[in-house]
């Protein structure tokens, strides 16, 4: 039984793969990207990886998947349909190379791992120490804590990035709004966002505590944050803040100047950088995970909902 | 009991790919998006089966995560202008930047 599903679930993600590329128009190809996303979670629940298939369900599926969604829209409503987009074959071989060449390259390196679980007898003796269980957050924040300090600033990155291409004059705009324009769908969005607000806000906060035992964790907690967040935002209940506002700036930087202050402060007290003082790790991982999960929340939804953008007079008066 | 919760995983993972069908046909946006919300629905009901059968408490958290957000794409969707420029009489100004 367990073979046949497994049979069944790759063929379902490789075709649902061929059709998010292959499909004609922009939007049929995100409702195959979500399902993509959708069915890679179950793989990663079937491989037994819980915590990637979290990350996956929550970060791929979810926030990309309306990210997606919001820029097909913002595209639209700038009058380009996506319809009749022609890529010059040259490119599309170039980019089909590029893929095949990265698939390549990291289905080389997966063959490499040599077989057997070598990597958790290390780490497993060294948990308890920690006093955490779960052994990717052990690996995430304690023993490879400089790498995940460099991840936490990669939103970032990708944030200024985003916000560096909005043309200079919208920067001093106040945020686009992203309310709905149908006044039906508002009230419905409104009315939503306070049955997912809290809920989203629960769960948040489980996902972290529990990430120290059991699979989750500060990105997973983020994720669902930011769909709140983005919940919100349509239905008018939040509005969002301008880009030079130093609310926004301090939510997005709280989680990495955290981790950094933390990690400096271990090096201060005479262990090395991103070491943490005996009988506190708990502790400091979980001040950690919390900081994190508002900035990743903050991060995730202001690069889902996109810069602010000039617009027609009317439609920011109506807006308003 | 185990076999029993696989099966059950097993029967709606072929219902997902029926869904998935209807995604494919469309024909319009609308029944692609709650096609797409049948298969998020479908991975809720296979991670709990699948937690149940493996006696796994996580997956019952990302069948959660996985309720919670695909709320939001449906919000984001429904925002959507369909047909932009008619139903809301915005008009495409030639200095919009891209």
């Amino acid at each position: 039984m367990s073979a046949a599903f497994d049979i069944l679930l790759c063929l379902m993600i490789l075709a649902t793969a061929g059709i998010a590329l292959f499909v004609r128009g922009a939007f049929a190809a995100i409702a195959f990207f979500i399902a993509f996303g959708n069915l890679l979670g179950l793989a990663w629940l079937a491989l037994g990886a819980v915590n990637v298939a979290l990350a996956e369900i929550a970060v791929g599926a979810g926030v990309t998947g309306v990210a997606l969604i919001l820029a097909c829209s913002r595209l639209f409503e700038l009058g380009d349909n996506l319809a009749d987009v022609r890529t010059p074959l040259a490119s599309r071989l170039g980019s089909a190379a590029l893929c095949l060449g990265f698939t390549v390259m990291l289905a080389g390196v997966v063959l490499t791992i040599p077989p057997g679980d070598r990597l958790s007898k290390v780490v497993a003796p060294l948990l308890p120490g920690l006093g955490i269980e779960n052994p990717v957050t052990g690996v995430l924040l304690a023993f490879r804590g400089y790498d995940t300090l460099l991840e936490t600033f990669v939103l970032l990155g990708a944030l200024v990035a985003a916000w560096s291409l909005t043309p200079d004059a919208s920067r001093r705009l106040p945020p686009t709004t992203m309310v709905m324009t149908d006044p039906t769908s508002r009230i419905v969005a409104e009315a939503f966002t306070r049955l997912l607000a809290p809920a989203a806000l629960i769960i948040a906060a489980y996902l972290v505590w529990v990430g120290s035992d059991l699979p989750g964790g500060a990105f997973q907690a983020g994720a669902v944050l930011a769909g709140a967040l983005v919940v919100a935002t349509l239905g008018g209940v939040v509005v969002l803040p301008r880009l030079d506002s130093l609310a926004a700036r301090i939510a997005l930087m709280v989680g990495p100047l955290t981790f950094l202050a933390i990690g400096l402060a271990g090096a201060a007290l005479g262990g090395r950088f991103l070491a943490y003082p005996d009988g506190l790790e708990k502790t400091l991982i979980v001040t950690i995970e919390y900081a994190l999960a508002i900035s990743i929340a903050a991060g995730l939804a202001l690069l889902a909902i996109g810069p602010p953008q000039p617009m027609p007079n009317n439609a920011r008066a109506d807006a308003r | 009991m185990s076999e029993a919760f696989m099966l059950a995983a097993m029967l709606v993972l072929v219902s997902m790919a029926a869904a998935l069908l209807r995604a494919w046909r469309g024909p319009t946006s609308v029944d692609r998006i709650m096609a797409v919300q049948l298969v998020g629905t479908g991975m809720v009901g296979v991670a709990v089966a699948l937690g149940a059968a493996r006696n796994e408490a996580g997956m019952l958290d990302a069948a959660l995560v996985a309720t919670l957000l695909a709320a939001v794409a449906v919000s984001a969707f429904v925002r959507r202008p369909e047909g932009a420029a008619t139903s809301h009489s915005k008009p495409n100004s030639p200095s919009l930047d891209r």
